[in-house]
């Protein structure tokens, strides 16, 4: 790598670095592979850069999808997902997101911290049914079926409560997030 | 499950990544083929990647940005450096200078980032030229100096590249309809124009020239010349050295 390389890899760092850790702990739950995780994404994303496609999404998406990956890879890799799963089921009612009223530690961009409550904000919208779906299957990787009986509900069930919430907040999200220049 | 409409209803579960893999596999068949699966499906992509920034706030401890560098000097991109970083680099300006929130803003983002892109590509291009034709085993050196005190100049002649680069300090530039030529000479011939160059206000200039192929000078020297130049020199040269290892 030249110092130019550490640069640009430095600043992707600097904008996502905090977002990816954040997301990495919240799956992987230890501190220590949450470290692992980011540096495999972010290696990972600097050795496929090329295959990135500005088209389909923005770098902090792209990013995020290479970290959850790697996140969930690792959770499964140890069998952790057992555990994890326990403890998400032992915080019933507060979900695996952030409490929209919790106060973020410091935040190194107002930016990234107003997109964070606009997040939170339409996730608080949602019902809490709906709500702990969607933040099931993001934040542990089940499948649908994996949901219901993890929650002993019905099949159906699960289904249109998820795609009911994902409505919703795909609505509500680009209805608060402007799409064009700032 | 074989009717448009419910294929559609599966959208939402694929963005998410909630299908087992016998749903999601004639999903992706039936994405293939209808547009109107697809563009759902890239909104609530764009919905389920928003769900990054619902994670609870965790800092990151101070070391790991260095590791992240560290574990990525050990790896090379795998297109290659030239497009990589560019990418990669012009990706987080872009995103540093247009976006409030990333996740939306991929037309504005994808303009932008073409002009850095473009502009990154041609900068690098010549950077390259310019330390490749220099850090080269087979590159000969002449170091030019006046009489008195500065100016002075180093030449660096590549013969495998057919380049001459010259790097000028102190070098007043050539007063109006005036220009600076560098001549190759080879001892008992008439001198040969290298091209002709100017330099900035603070006397210094790097400039890259082309090399007439076969020469093998002796000395180089610059002179004074009208603007465009002249075919032989037209004054005395104020800068003359010796070529060395060509």
């Amino acid at each position: 790598m030249t110092a130019r390389d550490d640069r640009a890899l430095g600043e992707l760092y600097d904008r996502h670095g905090a977002t990816l850790y954040s997301l990495a702990v919240a799956i992987a739950r230890e501190r220590a592979d949450a470290e692992e995780i980011v540096a495999d994404a972010l290696g990972q994303a600097w050795r496929t850069a090329s295959q990135f496609d500005p088209g389909r999404g923005s770098v902090g998406a792209w990013l995020a999808t290479i970290t959850r990956s790697r996140a969930l890879d690792l959770v499964r890799a140890r069998g952790r997902r057992a555990r994890a799963l326990a403890r998400a089921a032992g915080e019933s009612g507060e979900g695996l997101s952030a409490p929209l009223a919790a106060a973020d530690a410091p935040e190194r961009r107002v930016e990234r911290q107003e997109a964070r409550q606009l997040v939170g904000r339409s996730l608080a919208e949602l019902p809490e049914p709906q709500r702990r779906v969607i933040e099931l299957a993001y934040f542990t990787g089940l499948t649908q079926t994996e949901i219901a009986a993890e929650l002993r509900e019905p099949l159906g069930t699960v289904k249109t409560r998820m795609r009911a919430g994902m409505e919703k907040l795909r609505d509500s999200l680009a209805r608060l997030l402007p799409r064009e220049g700032p | 499950m074989t009717d448009h409409q419910g294929y559609r209803e599966l959208a939402a579960p694929y963005a998410l990544d909630a299908l087992a893999a016998a749903e999601r596999t004639a999903f992706e068949e039936h994405l293939a083929e209808c547009a109107a699966c697809r563009a759902d499906v890239q909104a609530f992509r764009e919905a389920a990647a928003a769900l990054a920034l619902a994670a609870p706030a965790a800092a990151p401890p101070p070391g790991l940005r260095e590791r992240v560098l560290r574990e990525a000097r050990r790896g090379r991109p795998l297109a290659g450096r030239r497009t990589a970083w560019p990418w990669l680099a012009a990706a987080a300006v872009v995103v540093a200078v247009a976006a409030s929130y990333g996740y939306w803003r991929e037309r504005t983002a994808r303009d932008e980032m073409s002009t850095v892109l473009v502009a990154m590509r041609a900068r690098l291009d010549s950077a390259d030229r310019l330390v490749g034709a220099i850090l080269d085993s087979t590159v000969g050196t002449a170091d030019l100096a006046a009489t008195g005190k500065a100016p002075t100049m180093r030449l660096y002649w590549n013969r495998a590249r057919g380049l001459v680069v010259l790097a000028a300090f102190d070098l007043p530039p050539a007063p109006s309809g005036r220009t600076y030529q560098l001549w190759a000479i080879k001892k008992g011939q008439n001198p040969v124009s290298l091209g002709t160059f100017n330099t900035a206000a603070g006397g210094r200039a790097v400039v890259t020239l082309p090399a007439p192929a076969g020469l093998k000078p002796d000395l180089s020297a610059v002179t004074e010349e009208p603007a465009g130049g002249s075919p032989q020199p037209t004054q005395q040269p104020f800068l003359v050295g010796t070529w060395q290892g060509i």
